[in-house]
């Protein structure tokens, strides 16, 4: 039998990892669980829990840069680093009109083809 | 342990160099740091020549430099080998010299830590100095350094009330000594006027990532410097005309890739552990420096830094800038060099650049001007990543 | 002295251009940029400034020069129609250099930018300028931009935001050889200028006077050792 799932169009996602022996969370996800120091596989999963890593979310820091490096081609570009509720923190593109340190957010994976290679997921922070 | 002194320096012009070969550059600085020790005819006595260099793969299309540097320099056979660790290369490259000679493997060594950036465009190569941040978390996000660099300034600002004129206040005296540097990329002085009171300010000194501006971060540089390292206790330690500037301390640390995962991001872990190793092993504490040189790769680092190795209260240092404490003159200079935001920032050459201002300093040989006043103790910190590898070093002029 | 039938067949039909305000602006290492519009009589400045520029590959010095020359060239001898040349000087000395031309009340065609001080935005605050002059004074509504090098191209496609309007060829074509139209409006404007533009007026008696002779460089950063 063919499995033909795999040419479904996927929605963009971006995993945290939860291990599954001290219940740890991370993102990006190490090779060892610094809690517990459990060997955990951060490629394939293994000994992980995944979710996504996704929803409400507070701004710590927030920049608009400008000198953007090649691929890009807008004038500038907002980026920030957020909080989740669960107490992770990601960095990414931040899409608001008026930026504020502390503001409520919310997260947003989208595909982006800006950089060499392959494509890849990307946070998007919007109101 | 051995005792290891620095008899030789050398150090290119710092700019635009990207019509030469890298191995020429290394080479320059090189041949410059065996001549400054009067050992250029016996090079092939030198027991180990160590490179450090960041990225010349990507921005030279060229691999192998250390092997190509000893050719260069018709040194076959010392053994040479690379060292890289992102901006900090250069300092690390220092380090594993210092490593060698401590360890009785070898008397005299070569370091020599260089870049050439200017082959690519500006934006190519600000894509590449990003590939040291973490693939999947940062680099692919479209993150690059200078984007770090604004949101931990903010952070600063926003805690402790630094303003954007704080930190032109840093250019103009980092500007202020680059101009007297014979090294530096921009030997230019700049104004509080023209680049934070005048009305045309916020337009020369443009956004690079709000809130720095662009007096706030340091140009992209190509060039070397070079370091002849000699094991002190060692009969080979005769001889040289000038007397050994000795390694009193050196010691690095990392910290989390992802600058999201600090706990507190305004706390710079490595900087403070390395500091804190260099002085133990020193014997010193920061009150004993005379002065030092400091990675302002963004003018924010340099306050940051001097606050982590100890120079001043968290949160503080921008108040003694104001009073004109870390001025030449001042109780504590601060990159007497003109520091990376005016001598440049050839990122794997720049942490022996800094060791060889830490030389010229105690040796007394900087120019007129900007010669700190009888120094007994220079440090410098070499930040590599942002701040997930920091190396940092004592040199002492007994 | 009277034209001869002939000359007058030649010239161009010109249209009276209101002229562009002085200004000065602080540039970084705190010297003063007068940046006024170059005056007829002035050419031989212009033209000896960008005479040592043609052999000077690196950053296409030397097609941006050459056309440069030929533009004013044309300027001067009356071959191109309604062209404007601004100038910036610093104690005199010509730091950079821009040329451009109106062509109808509604459209202005930006022609070449050349900085010979380096490092300090000479050529970004002329080109700005220049935009200043076409959308501002002279009270156009677009004005037609193309990059001859990736220099240009960054700073004036991407940091503008232009619109690409090479799709339209060849009815919308810059009238330089062909390579991509691309255009500044009047909202792409409004949404830099403040970012892009600067400059104080009225120019100070003793700074205009600084600029009032204009001096050729005695050195280039792009020709080491250049001797006048």
């Amino acid at each position: 039998m063919i499995d033909f799932s795999m040419y479904d169009q996927k929605e963009p996602k971006i995993a945290a990892y939860k291990c599954l022996k001290c219940g740890a969370i991370y993102y990006p996800a190490p090779m060892v669980c610094s809690s517990c120091d459990a060997r955990r596989d951060p490629v394939t999963g293994k000994g992980w829990e995944t979710f996504d890593l996704e929803g409400p979310c507070t701004l710590l820091s927030w920049t608009r840069l400008w000198n953007l490096p090649e691929g890009y081609s807008k004038k500038n570009m907002l980026f920030g680093i957020v909080e989740f509720e669960n107490g992770l923190r990601a960095s990414g593109q931040l899409e608001v009109d008026d930026p504020k340190t502390g503001m409520a957010l919310h997260s947003t994976v989208v595909e982006s083809d800006e950089r060499p290679g392959d494509p890849v997921n990307v946070f998007v922070f919007t109101q | 342990m051995a005792n290891v002194g620095i008899v030789g320096i050398g150090h290119t012009k710092f700019g635009n160099s990207s019509e030469y070969d890298l191995s020429d550059v290394l080479a320059y600085a090189a041949t410059d740091a065996l001549e400054d020790a009067h050992f250029l005819a016996r090079r092939k006595e030198v027991d180990q020549v160590i490179v450090g260099n960041m990225a010349s793969g990507l921005f030279c299309h060229q691999s192998a430099v250390a092997s190509a540097l000893v050719s260069r320099m018709d040194m076959e056979p010392v053994p040479a080998e690379l060292v890289e660790n992102g901006p900090a290369s250069g300092a690390s490259a220092i380090k594993i010299g210092y490593m060698a000679v401590a360890s009785g493997m070898a008397d005299i060594v070569l370091v020599v830590g260089g870049e050439v950036m200017r082959k690519v465009t500006g934006w190519v190569g600000t894509d590449y100095v990003a590939t040291m941040l973490h693939t999947d978390a940062e680099y692919n996000m479209g993150l690059t350094l200078p984007a770090f660099g604004g949101m931990f300034t903010r952070m600063y600002m926003e805690r402790y009330g630094l303003t954007e004129r704080d930190l032109a206040l840093l250019a103009v005296k980092n500007h202020a000594n680059g101009a007297k540097n014979k090294y530096a990329h921009i030997q230019a002085p700049c104004t509080i006027e023209a680049i934070a009171d005048g009305p045309d300010a916020s337009v020369v000194n443009t956004y690079v990532a709000e809130p720095l501006r662009m007096y706030s971060t340091c140009p992209v540089s190509d060039g070397a410097a070079a370091l002849l390292l000699v094991n002190m206790d060692s009969p080979k330690a005769k001889g040289f005309p000038k007397r050994p500037i000795r390694i009193a301390g050196i010691a690095s640390a990392t910290d989390t890739h992802c600058v999201h995962n600090r706990k507190d991001p305004l706390k710079l872990d490595a900087v403070r552990i390395a500091a804190e190793k260099a002085y133990a092993m020193a014997s010193l504490k920061p009150s004993d420096i005379s002065f030092a040189e400091l990675h302002d790769a963004f003018s924010i680092l340099e306050l940051a830094i001097s606050e982590e190795v100890g120079f001043f209260e968290r949160g503080k240092s921008f108040l003694a800038v104001r009073k004109g404490e870390t001025d030449i003159g001042g109780r504590l200079p601060i990159n007497t060099s003109g520091g990376l935001k005016s001598k440049g920032h050839p990122v794997g050459g720049t942490g022996v650049s800094q060791a060889v201002e830490l030389v010229r300093q105690l040796r007394g040989e900087a120019e007129k001007g900007r010669q700190v006043l009888d120094p007994k103790y220079g440090m410098a910190v070499n930040f590599g990543g942002f701040g997930n590898n920091v190396v940092a070093l004592i040199c002492a002029k007994e | 002295m009277a034209l001869d039938a002939m000359e007058k067949t030649l010239r161009p039909p010109e249209i009276p251009l209101k002229s562009y305000p002085a200004k000065v602006i602080t540039l970084a290492s705190g010297e003063k940029m007068v940046v006024r519009e170059a005056r007829r009589e002035e050419v031989g400045a212009l033209l000896g400034t960008l005479y040592p520029l043609f052999g000077v590959a690196k950053d296409f010095y030397d097609i941006v020069a050459v056309r440069m020359y030929s533009e004013i060239l044309g300027w001067y001898r009356y071959r191109v129609a309604n062209e404007f040349v601004l100038v910036g000087t610093i104690d005199g000395v010509i730091a950079g250099l821009v040329t451009s031309r109106h062509v109808t009340p509604k459209l202005g065609m930006s022609l070449h930018t050349l900085t010979i001080k380096r490092g300090f935005r000479v050529g970004a605050q002329l080109f700005a300028a220049k935009m200043e002059h076409h959308l501002e004074i002279l009270g156009e509504d677009e004005v037609y931009i193309v990059a001859e090098s990736p220099n240009g191209f960054k700073r004036w496609m991407i940091e503008y935001q232009l619109e690409d309007r090479s799709s339209l060829f060849p009815e919308v074509r810059h009238e330089l050889g062909g390579v991509p139209t691309y255009v500044l409006t009047r909202p792409l404007w409004d949404a830099v200028r403040d970012v892009k533009c600067t400059g104080v007026r009225p120019v100070s008696a003793q700074d205009l006077k600084s600029s009032e002779k204009l001096i050729m460089p005695s050195e280039y950063p792009q020709i080491p050792g250049f001797k006048r």
